[in-house]
């Protein structure tokens, strides 16, 4: 299969579950150095999509390709080596401390000193700006604290012993749902510069139209399973676009403060 | 010889002798015993060794003394160590004892452990005799014992011929009935009863539809499982009992349980209290 | 996804202690333990002289060889007995928490141990009275159920329906245990209900020359896979991104427990709460992190079973209580506390 380079690859995906297709041939191209975002009205296939890519949903059709290698031919184990993923909602209710959890993200490197590993583990939760939660218990943070610290560990996870030349992907699935204004902005934003000095490939979930637009480099908005655009902000968030996908009138204005960056109201005037 | 010198030498073998008699007394008399097994206990007893037992197990519940003894715990599942501790020369054991190698392991403990059948038998109940009164030393005793025995039980009348007798127990809140081979069955075929279950092979449990169809004109019964119930009433009142013929005309024998079922020493008094009660008028 | 179980969080804010503190303090605690039950029981024998005892008597002495043939014939494997049982329960409960990511999880649950007795049961009732029969007879058993849950259970995605596969093959056993008890002759029923009470009487060196490398074989095996259960409680698909295969894993797992815990319900009957109860005490103070978490609840097992052994052949001399009662009187009330504290959390 043609990559081009590219580390994910994605062909007339098609998805099933339930008996519903819940996935209609969406296809995209994401490289390393690339923050790639998903947006969509609940139940138009944006956590499917992410599942599905990450290995745990089988494929109804089409193609997904890591690396140049279809997925299917992916190990379990290899598979985490290459690519970190962050789902929704994380369901942790065992009394662990923090820096284990963080730690976690080192599982399919077993190989890694134990300094090396605390090493990172400090690295990843600075990087998440929990830095100050080292020692802390897991059970006893807030809900975006804990967000912050699951998002630190897939960043050890992306971030662990890499090879030369060897790109991760880093899979978000809506990460800033717990997190305040200031650490949304901040989570995205080291994505982007991870994406940028560590070559990571970043494919993340968002709800916030504008958050979105600020923080990645194209996007892909979905609606009712299909792809409806792809492409960088500016060229994908239009009127027309957004109330296919949301169902709801909006309207875009060039943004304030940043040039070349649209801004997304929506509700009628 | 002067005379206080011939006296003496008449004295000493006599001293010695009396010594030789006691010598070989003296293991009788001086032996701790711990008994397991209700009967075994009674037999200890009977033989008049009663004093010599050190301890026993929790089914020895007769007679009255056994109260005061120390208890290792059922004979089905003793503590090993409890009987050690009570340092017995000699310990009497039902086969049934265990848990199983409990009695291989008692015997590295303790000088000597006799184990005896426990079959539910009058020949078994002799066999105990005789294997209890070799081991304390008591032949005459046990052979006094088995012939009273055996001479009582020939006397016991036997039930009127036609009788139909079920036993029941209430054995974890279950009512059982005794088929064949078991204690029960043995006892109602010593009595001259008719056992209407006899068909069936040990205890099963029994249903109404099944007493019913079955027609006792006598039940009996043990007080643990009258007790079980709360009460005589209430053990009649039983859907199982109230529809039978028995039932109807309170026709319950209620005697101890191991009174009943020990095939101890006190099997003539037991068949006798069985037969009067079976034969009893209603 | 979280699991359909979700608990309640199973953590206090009282918790203080290093995991690896309470290892050192376990493992210092151990050997003087063992040696304070060696040296009491039914039958007295002083502390003073428990190890030269051990080394030999002189001839003559009734007295000394009395009490060195109750230290080695019944006490001595009888306490290896209660650590090698005690932690191979305990382990085993660690590892169906984990798996299940419920601290209710018990060997129970999902069949083992009544599998286990329904095989015995079933070998006693048909005939056989020899311990070379009967135990793999249960281990048969605990597997069959086992696997049988297993795959009832892993049909669809989540443990909801493998806790309910475990329900009712547990339900399946029980009945079948009823219809064998029935079939039993008297004999064989009063040894079915001692057996089932739980005990560690029956210790002996040879029970225990196959058993504690076995044991120590399968605890090896679960305690290199304190990795694989930590991700378990992260989440499924948290597991599987680490790169764990769930349905291996789980497979692995339960394979594990059940040939662990097989064995020691064939030897000892069911013993109760050891499983649900220790990892929870170890839990509690020290975290959940089953890089320390399975050699504690290991250490903590064997220790909450010599305990209760010792109490059993103590309180009620000269008998003994069987030890099912002991951690039943024991584990009951604290299950009763710990559903209490879930319920208000």
């Amino acid at each position: 299969m043609k990559e081009d380079g590219a580390l994910l690859s994605v062909r007339e995906l098609q998805c099933r579950r339930g008996g519903r297709e819940v996935l209609a041939g969406v296809g995209f191209d994401l490289r390393a150095g690339e923050v790639l975002g998903v947006l969509g009205a609940n139940g138009s296939g944006k956590s499917t999509l992410l599942a599905t890519v990450a290995g745990e949903l089988p494929l109804g059709g089409g193609r997904v390709a890591l690396a140049g290698r279809h997925l299917a031919e992916w190990k379990v184990e290899a598979l985490a080596r290459r690519r970190a993923l962050l789902p929704q909602s994380p369901s942790l209710s065992f009394d662990l401390d923090v820096r284990t959890v963080v730690g976690m993200g080192a599982y399919p490197f077993p190989a890694l000193s134990p300094a090396e590993l605390d090493t990172l583990v400090r690295r990843a939760l600075t990087l998440a700006d929990a830095q100050l939660l080292l020692d802390r218990r897991y059970l006893a943070l807030s809900g975006g604290e804990q967000q912050r610290v699951q998002f630190a560990r897939v960043l050890v996870q992306a971030l662990s012993a890499r090879g030369v030349a060897e790109d991760r992907l880093l899979l978000l699935d809506e990460p800033t749902s717990s997190l305040d204004p200031r650490h949304q902005l901040l989570l995205l934003g080291t994505v982007a510069t991870l994406a940028r000095d560590e070559g990571l490939a970043a494919l993340v979930v968002l709800h916030d139209v504008n958050l979105a637009a600020q923080g990645c480099d194209r996007l892909l908005l979905l609606a009712g399973g299909s792809a409806v655009a792809l492409g960088t902000p500016a060229e994908v968030l239009t009127p027309a676009s957004l109330q296919r996908v949301y169902g709801v009138a909006a309207r875009v204005f060039p943004h304030p403060l940043r040039a070349g960056l649209p801004l997304v109201l929506f509700g009628a005037a | 010889m002067t005379c206080a010198e011939r006296s003496r030498s008449r004295r000493l073998p006599r001293l010695l002798g009396a010594a030789l008699l006691l010598a070989a007394a003296a293991p009788a008399l001086a032996q701790r015993v711990v008994t397991l097994g209700g009967a075994i206990t009674e037999i200890v007893y009977a033989l008049g060794a009663g004093d010599q037992l050190v301890g026993t197990d929790a089914s020895s519940q007769y007679p009255a003394a056994t109260a005061a003894l120390p208890k290792v715990g059922y004979y089905r599942d003793f503590s090993i160590e409890g009987v050690a501790s009570l340092r017995p020369e000699l310990v009497l054991a039902s086969d049934q004892a265990g848990p199983p190698n409990a009695l291989a392991q008692l015997r590295q403990l303790v000088p000597r452990v006799v184990v005896l059948p426990a079959a539910p038998t009058l020949e078994a109940l002799l066999q105990r005799i005789d294997g209890v009164a070799a081991a304390l030393g008591r032949p005459v005793e046990g052979t006094e014992l088995a012939a009273r025995i055996q001479d009582e039980v020939k006397r016991v009348a036997r039930a009127p011929a036609g009788r139909r007798v079920l036993f029941v127990s209430s054995r974890g809140g279950r009512l059982e009935a005794a088929g064949s081979e078991t204690a029960a069955d043995h006892m109602l075929r010593l009595a001259g009863a008719s056992n209407v279950m006899a068909g069936e092979r040990g205890y099963k449990p029994i249903s109404g539809e099944s007493a019913a169809a079955l027609r006792p004109d006598v039940i009996v019964t043990t007080t643990m499982s009258v007790a079980a119930r709360g009460g005589l009433d209430a053990f009649v009142a039983q859907p199982g009992i109230a529809v039978t013929p028995a039932g109807r005309a309170k026709r319950i024998v209620v005697m101890d349980d191991l009174l009943l079922l020990g095939f101890g020493p006190r099997l003539p008094e037991a068949l006798r209290q069985l037969q009067a009660g079976i034969t009893a008028a209603p | 996804m979280s699991t359909v179980l979700q608990d309640a969080p199973a953590w206090s804010p009282q918790r203080h202690v290093a995991p690896q503190a309470l290892l050192f303090a376990l493992c210092l605690a151990l050997p003087p333990l063992a040696i304070a039950a060696a040296a009491s029981g039914a039958v007295s024998i002083p502390l003073s002289r428990v190890a030269g005892l051990l080394a030999g008597v002189p001839a003559g002495d009734d007295q000394a060889a009395l009490w060195r043939n109750v230290l080695l014939e019944v006490r001595l494997p009888r306490i290896a007995f209660a650590l090698v049982v005690g932690a191979g329960l305990a382990l085993a409960g660690a590892a169906m928490q984990a798996l299940f990511r419920n601290p209710l999880a018990d060997p129970g649950l999902i069949g083992v141990s009544l599998g286990g007795a329904l095989g015995a049961i079933a070998a006693i009732v048909l005939g056989a009275t020899a311990l070379g029969v009967i135990a793999p007879a249960a281990m048969v058993g605990s597997l069959a159920a086992t696997a049988l849950a297993y795959r009832l259970g892993s049909r669809q995605a989540g443990v909801a329906p493998l806790l309910l596969a475990g329900v009712a093959i547990n339900a399946i056993c029980a009945a079948a245990i009823g219809y064998f008890s029935f079939r039993a002759n008297d004999t064989q029923l009063r040894n079915l209900t001692f057996w089932n009470l739980g005990s560690l009487a029956g210790a002996r060196w040879d029970l225990l020359a196959w058993l504690s490398p076995w044991v120590a074989v399968l605890g090896t095996l679960l305690l290199r896979d304190w990795r694989a259960m930590n991700a378990l409680l992260l989440g499924e698909r948290e597991a599987l991104s680490l790169g764990f295969a769930l349905s291996r894993l789980r497979r692995r797992l339960i394979v594990w427990c059940a040939l662990l815990v097989g064995p020691l319900v064939a030897v000892t009957g069911t013993i109760g709460f050891v499983g649900l109860v220790v990892p929870h005490l170890v839990r509690l103070p020290t975290g959940a992190d089953h890089r320390w978490l399975l050699p504690n609840t290991l250490l903590g097992g064997a220790i909450v079973l010599l305990l209760a052994d010792w109490l059993a052949r103590i309180v009620a001399l000269p008998a003994e209580l069987p030890i099912g009662i002991v951690t039943g009187l024991a584990g009951g009330p604290f299950l009763l506390w710990l559903l209490a504290r879930r319920g208000s959390t």
